[in-house]
């Protein structure tokens, strides 16, 4: 029973990761309609930008996280007005599937020529304690971690229910053309939901850079758990990806836990499919365009 | 139909005798523009004519290959023609099979959700070879080489390759003259109004997906064969998917000789020209497909067909 209660624990903790990996890419999808294969690049570049703040320069990933957050709000709204924008004004309709694996794919290719392969891992002083329940033991750094998780979703679902800029995202994924007539700049409101979404992308892999270890490669994995995720949950709130993250990390807990760690990705495939199959809007499919 | 087909006949002549004259880096080369336009063309006859974007097609590669090497007890010994015919078969019918399994249930899907579901179709597979021992995927599968005694290696691959592709273009420009292309071409401009005039959309739309699966199975088993030794990560291979789709862009979606030429101007960029620059070889591909999905969205073919209209334009109003 202890091992049982210890896995849903663990489960949820790393659902409350996948949330926060995946809600960029939710947001993204919601309102542009775009599956943006890059966002695991983003993530990845996330965890890399933490790791150069902590070897090189010293500084404690936390604390570099709102400027890894600037600094993936900069590249994805550039991204989509320079990149983005004209491929999808002329392109096929996976013109913006293209454009950004293909961004993808130069990135890692970088990353992978400036880092190398090898799996790296940021272990700051404090990544090793643990804090003890009962018989539960809990990681510090991930509960830090989740904890830290929860309050930027709540802030991104208060920021798009509350604030002018959240609205005029919304109006603008409900209608492009009714909002321009109302006299929004569409290209200004998508760039900077890419930028949101980006950020966010970067924000997780800082904190993903901090609990497991990562290499280049591994971006493709983490745009897969995104849109599972999002598919479990919901596309386009933050509650979806919130109850899709954990639904999601409690299943590859349990089944690295009692069918073996092999079958833990196999598993998630699977799921990612099945719901295509069956209910391809999410458990919380909400209103937005790319849901209907 | 009879001029194009001479003209293929004598492309085919010419191309075969090429290895005669070529040096193996050469045969090598032209090797792998033969796989890749195949490749390119299999994934086309789904994603071109129908426009359902698979994103996940190297799971047939992967299939094939596994099916090829699998069925070794089968082939081991013969006549290396028979060898040949018996691995390829093998590797087409078990990815024939596999897609007439999963096509009703995926091909329900539409536009990103289609592409998605192939992606994680993909995933799926490629896990469920390496995690179950009976595919020792994880480990890795040998062949043994088939090339008749006496004959160069890559000659031999050369000249399957070749045929193979000769095969898949005559299959091709079969459908594209044929109901089954008319009707993919009506799922592609409107599904539902192709269904409502009476097109059987789910049929035809089933039927390219297996003849696109089992031409990749084909082509993967000619790949394992050539490998020599495969294993999970070497075939289903996400580069491999995206390769299939980028070729047939770049050379242009319009017609069935767009992604033969968009593979072998690509096999020349990456192989030939960019040999010394390994290291960056992913990062050029990528900056290649930005740039083509920007710049040229009708790939090389739409380039050229623009080209020569503006010329004759010219031409008639000085």
């Amino acid at each position: 029973m202890s091992t049982f209660i210890q896995t849903v624990v663990n489960g949820v903790l790393f659902g409350g990761i996948l949330s926060i990996a995946a809600v960029g890419f939710s947001l993204i999808f919601g309102v542009m309609n775009v599956i943006n294969l890059a966002h695991g690049v983003f993530v990845i570049g996330g965890a890399y930008a933490a790791l150069v703040a902590w070897s090189t320069l010293g500084i404690d990933p936390l604390l570099a996280l709102p400027v890894i957050m600037a600094l993936g709000y900069v590249l994805g709204s550039q991204f989509q007005r320079h990149v983005m924008q004209p491929a999808v004004r002329r392109g096929n309709p996976v013109a913006a599937l293209l454009v950004t694996f293909g961004f993808a794919l130069v990135v890692v290719n970088l990353l992978t020529v400036w880092f190398s392969s090898a799996v790296r891992n940021i272990s700051p002083s404090y990544a090793f304690v643990n804090l003890r329940l009962g018989d539960l033991s809990i990681d510090a750094v991930r509960l830090v971690c989740f904890g830290i998780g929860l309050v930027m979703i709540a802030a991104l679902s208060l920021f798009m229910r509350r604030s002018r800029l959240g609205r005029v995202i919304r109006a603008t994924a409900q209608s492009e053309l009714g909002a321009r007539l109302c006299g929004v700049d569409s290209k200004g409101v998508y760039a900077a939901t890419f930028g949101v979404g980006s950020a966010f992308g970067a924000a997780s892999g800082v904190l993903i850079g901090m609990m497991l270890p990562f290499t280049p490669a591994e971006e493709t994995l983490w745009t897969v758990y995104a849109f599972i995720v999002v598919t479990l949950g919901g596309v386009g709130s933050p509650a979806g990806a919130m109850l899709g993250g954990v639904l999601m990390g409690v299943a590859a807990t349990l089944t690295q836990t009692y069918l073996g760690a092999v079958y833990t990705n196999m598993v998630m495939f699977l799921i990612l499919l099945l719901m295509l199959l069956v209910r391809p809007h999410g458990i919380l499919g909400s209103a937005f365009r790319a849901s209907r | 139909m009879l001029r194009p087909l001479l003209l293929l006949l004598a492309a085919t002549v010419l191309l075969a005798l090429l290895p005669l004259v070529l040096g193996p880096f050469h045969v090598r080369v032209g090797l792998s523009m033969f796989l890749s336009a195949g490749l390119a063309l299999s994934w086309y006859i789904l994603g071109g004519f129908a426009a359902y974007y698979s994103f996940g097609h190297t799971v047939f590669i992967g299939i094939g290959a596994f099916a090829a090497a699998l069925s070794r007890d089968l082939w081991v010994s013969g006549h290396w023609a028979g060898q040949l015919l018996l691995g390829v078969g093998s590797a087409a019918c078990v990815s024939a099979a596999v897609a007439a399994l999963i096509a009703w249930p995926i091909l329900r899907l539409r536009g990103h959700y289609f592409t998605i579901a192939m992606l994680a179709v993909a995933l799926v597979c490629a896990e469920a070879v390496s995690a179950f021992p009976v595919f020792q995927g994880a480990m890795g599968v040998s062949l043994p080489n088939i090339a008749p005694p006496g004959m160069r290696v890559e000659r031999f691959y050369y000249w399957a390759a070749l045929a193979l592709l000769l095969v898949t273009v005559v299959i091709a420009m079969l459908i594209a003259r044929a109901r089954l292309g008319y009707g993919l071409y009506a799922i592609r401009e409107d599904e539902d109004a192709a269904m409502m005039l009476g097109v059987p959309t789910t049929r035809l739309k089933i039927t390219a997906f297996i003849i696109s699966a089992a031409l990749t199975g084909s082509f993967g088993a000619l790949y394992a064969f050539n490998l020599g030794y495969i294993t999970t990560d070497s075939v289903f291979r996400g580069a491999l998917s995206l390769e299939m789709i980028v070729h047939a862009l770049v050379g242009g979606m319009g017609s069935i000789f767009g992604p033969i030429i968009g593979a072998v101007a690509m096999t020349a960029l990456t192989k030939v020209a960019l040999a010394d620059m390994l290291e960056y070889h992913l990062a050029i591909t990528g900056l290649v497909v930005i740039v083509v999905v920007i710049a040229a969205p009708e790939g090389l073919i739409g380039v050229v067909g623009r080209w020569r209209r503006n010329r004759r334009h010219r031409g008639r109003n000085p």
